[in-house]
């Protein structure tokens, strides 16, 4: 009994022992730093290596870690030399002479030069790697030779054949010559993307290293990054180019659940950035002291609906898909939704935007019931006893939205409708392998400002190919055509009519633009969101300590 | 009881074997059914075949089998349980080491559990055993009023009521009260801070445990009541020991093995407590991470992690058997 009890103590002890080591705070509380810049990204981002950045958090921590060729005007979108000096195109836009500005260094001292930029896009381009932006650089000239084949079943037999654009010549330190695999007017502007970013040669020496401690050229520097909780970068002291900002480091919070929920912490003064869960939409917006630190933007990605032309349906006839657009009250649906933080789309190209975007270029962008019915007879109706399938991706915001317009189509034709909501894998996967039966949702993020851009996905190649079976031979040869025009402007107008064409025919139908806002705290001065990315500038902000 | 524990371990690797397998076959499934995460990689671009392809490559999952519904994928199973063999838990879909995934979640995870058990064991503990000590009393009515009441506020209830109406307040307050850098603001901030992973743990901790109490409560009350009318208790008082000595040696003690056993059950239910709890208050933790592993069809992070998480709960359920023997001296491993 007697050991027992001293068997049971000794547990006791250690139990003890064990939860006291294991359970003892030893955190501090530390005292006044630099002057940070506080805000969010979203927890799942899991590079910044510049080519194998695509979401919107790696893009905009790249955006102050490295600098590009071009920068975009914050007004304008318009692009502007930066690290180029110059970026000049040959007569009919093939070959194009990029000159970099001298004595640029990354943040470990090697030079910023053409090799840095010809290292990096090379190893993008090559398909080997599966990088995110592997299909920028399909434009060089050399980009087919570098991508693996594949057998019928998509499993890969041979590597690509090449390492190196043969379409990329470093003609000295400065000077870097890109021949394009055939002419296209807008290439300058493409090259402020973040896969167009130089790499020094450390980062290519241990790719996974520097893509969790970039090298950059830019203003700053990530000093640490707790993968999934927190990134801290500080201001690089050599930064010798002219957007140097005003504060010392920025500091961003990890958010597993997205933009509002450090909403909180926002009001407890922990972030300087945030905007407020729907909920709380209409509360922000009556607080008279809080409206003051707020700034919004229409956005420039659309939603729009898709038909799977690949199968037998109503939906081959466009008089079907004009009923469907004309009975869709956007504006309705917009304003009882999401606090109105959306605009009614009624155009391919975001209007205003970016160069060549007009509103109104849908001419069955309308709320129209009466037109809608009238067009739903011509196309001979809906079959009796048949559901409209709706299919979409997982996500609630999204889910509202589409049941309101599934409504809003029931209301009008009386076509009943059914949501068929994926898991986004699958989502993803059924759109490309052509699996959908009957509407379905698209999102288009645009990658660089130029109409250009929200065009050229639309092109399959052949009838019955692409996401929406959709093909035009008109379209396709116009693309080609603006592509090879002499100038940005005039290639910008022939897009135009490509879009013009697109209105016609009238493949998918624009529903919605989406739409920047955030609320600052009063440390915050001059905060301006990006017209493309919808996200603040942090270079320009103005921080108190 | 040293043959008893080789025992319960051997029972242990069979059990996590077959509880990888398991799992390895589900996410196989998904994998074919869904579409391979590849395809969700490029998102709203067209991407070539080509292109996917080496993302497949990239990712692990360019073995054919991922394509053919049905096939148990057994090459990809072996050659995974032969790194594990070899203490290499592999990457996550984007190459991140699971090891290393694990090893930034977990301690949070631990953080929150611990101050959990001690909301639990001290709530359930005190409560539940001063209902029973003065059974009937308006004292008991109103501990079992309250586990009620408790029970029909599920924990994301209280923790959006928490980090949205009073966090924020109560975090301004202390500040004020107490000064900008000092302890008890970060005891109320909104959200977890991973530098000071402690006092921003007690707040969400405690709730979560809280929410879970109330049936270790009714729990610690019914054991000690048993215990109460026990020949075992009424033989003590009447060789005449104080009524403390009869209620800490004899009611508290042998009534604790149903408890004990609670802890061990709960811990799993806790988990899922976590998801809810990790993902509303920001904290980077477990739950967290195997919610969006399972989201995310990536089959190298669920099976690392559950096998961490499995290999821990058998850990744990030794040491709750090995527990009751300490507990009743009746209990014996031979």
């Amino acid at each position: 009994m007697r050991q027992a009890r001293i068997t049971t103590l000794a547990a006791a002890a250690a139990v003890v022992a064990l939860t006291v080591a294991g359970c003892t705070p030893n955190d501090t509380v530390e005292g006044d730093g630099p002057v940070t810049l506080e805000t969010w990204i979203s927890q799942d981002m899991e590079t910044l290596f510049p080519g194998d950045a695509g979401a919107y958090d790696n893009i905009s921590v790249l955006d102050v870690v490295y600098d590009g060729l071009v920068r975009y005007d914050p007004e304008t979108t318009e692009p502007y030399n930066y690290v180029a000096e110059s970026i000049e195109p040959n007569d009919d836009n093939t070959v194009w002479t990029i000159k970099i500005k001298p004595d640029l260094t990354f943040q470990n001292g090697e030079p910023v030069d053409a090799d840095a930029f010809a290292r990096s896009w090379n190893y993008t381009a090559d398909g080997d790697n599966g990088l995110y932006s592997n299909y920028f650089f399909g434009i060089i000239e050399g980009y087919d030779e570098m991508q693996p084949t594949t057998d019928d079943d998509g499993n890969i037999t041979a590597e690509g054949a090449a390492d190196e654009l043969s379409g990329l010549k470093v003609t000295d330190d400065l000077t870097l010559e890109v021949t394009l695999a055939s002419p296209f007017a807008g290439f300058a502007t493409m090259l402020g993307y973040t896969g167009f970013f130089p790499i020094a040669q450390e980062c290519l020496d241990d790719v996974e290293k520097c893509a969790l401690e970039p090298i950059g050229n830019g203003p700053f520097q990530v000093t640490d990054w707790q993968q999934s909780q927190e990134l801290t970068a500080e201001k690089w002291a050599d930064y010798t180019l002219d957007e140097t900002p005003s504060y010392d480091a920025i500091h961003w919070t990890e958010y597993a659940a997205g933009e509002t929920a450090g909403w909180a912490d926002f009001k407890a003064g922990d972030l300087d950035l945030s905007f407020p869960p729907t909920a709380e939409v209409e509360s922000a917006k009556n607080d008279p002291e809080l409206s003051e630190r707020y700034v919004e933007k229409p956005g420039a990605s659309l939603t729009y609906l898709g038909f799977s032309g690949y199968t037998e349906g109503p939906w081959n006839d466009i008089e079907f898909r004009k009923a469907i657009s004309m009975a869709i009250d956007r504006e309705g649906i917009i304003s009882s939704l999401g606090s109105g933080q959306a605009t009614p789309a009624d155009s391919w190209v975001v209007p205003g935007g970016v160069p060549g975007g007009e509103a109104g270029t849908c001419e069955w962008c309308v709320y129209d019931p009466e037109a809608a019915k009238a067009a739903l007879e011509k196309a001979g109706g809906w079959p009796d006893g048949e559901k409209l399938q709706i299919s979409l991706g997982d996500d609630d915001a999204e889910v509202e939205y589409f049941t309101a317009i599934g409504n809003s189509i029931e209301e009008v034709l009386g076509i009943p409708y059914e949501l068929n909501i994926l898991p986004s894998d699958d989502y993803f996967s059924t759109r490309s392998a052509q699996g959908f039966d009957g509407m379905f949702r698209n999102n288009w993020f645009p990658d660089y400002p130029l109409n250009e851009n929200y065009l050229s996905f639309y092109a399959s190649g052949e009838p019955g190919a692409g996401h929406w079976g959709w093909y035009s031979e008109d379209f396709e040869t116009k693309l080609d055509e603006a592509a090879a025009a002499p100038s940005l402007d005039e290639s910008v107008a022939l897009y135009q009519e490509a879009e013009a064409i697109l209105a016609e025919e009238f493949p998918t139908i624009p529903f919605r633009w989406s739409f920047s806002a955030t609320y600052y705290s009063d440390r915050l001065e001059n905060v301006i969101l990006n017209p493309f990315s919808g996200a603040p500038i942090l270079r320009k902000i103005d921080v108190t300590a | 009881m040293g043959r008893y524990i080789l025992r319960r371990a051997a029972q242990a690797v069979g059990t996590l074997l077959l509880v990888m397998f398991l799992l390895h076959l589900l996410t196989t499934v998904a994998i074919q059914l869904n579409g391979n995460p590849a395809q969700a990689f490029f998102g709203d671009k067209v991407a070539t075949p080509a292109q996917v392809a080496a993302v497949e490559q990239r990712f692990n999952l360019d073995d054919p089998c991922y394509d053919q519904v049905g096939n148990p994928c057994l090459g990809p199973f072996v050659e995974r349980l032969g790194q594990y063999a070899q203490g290499d838990f592999g990457t996550n879909l984007r190459g991140r080491e699971v090891s290393e995934i694990v090893a930034t979640a977990a301690p949070n995870t631990i953080r929150l559990f611990c101050v959990v058990l001690v909301t639990w064991l001290a709530l359930g503990m005190l409560l539940g055993s001063a209902a029973a000590r003065w059974r009937g009393s308006p004292g008991d009515h109103g501990i079992r009023l309250t586990s009620v009441l408790i029970d029909a506020f599920p924990v994301f209830v209280l923790l959006i009521v928490y980090r949205y109406v009073v966090a924020v307040p109560l975090n301004r307050w202390a500040e004020d009260t107490f000064g900008e850098n000092s302890w008890p603001p970060y005891w109320f901030k909104p959200s977890f801070d991973p530098d000071h992973p402690w006092a921003t743990v007690v707040v969400p901790g405690i709730l979560l445990g809280l929410a879970g109490s109330a049936a270790f409560i009714r729990l610690v009350r019914a054991s000690q009541l048993d215990s109460y009318q026990g020949d075992h208790v009424r033989t003590a008082r009447s060789k005449g020991l104080t009524e403390g000595r009869v209620v800490v040696h004899h009611v508290v003690r042998n009534s604790s093995v149903p408890v004990v056993t609670a802890v061990g059950l709960t811990f799993a239910e806790a988990l899922g407590g976590a998801v809810i709890t990790e993902g509303l208050m920001n904290i980077y933790g477990m739950g967290g991470v195997l919610w969006e592993a399972v989201r995310n069809d990536d089959v190298g992070l669920v099976l690392g992690v559950v096998t961490l998480l499995a290999a821990v709960t058998v850990v744990v359920m030794i040491v709750v058997d090995i527990a009751y023997a300490l507990l009743d001296p009746r209990i014996r491993y031979e």
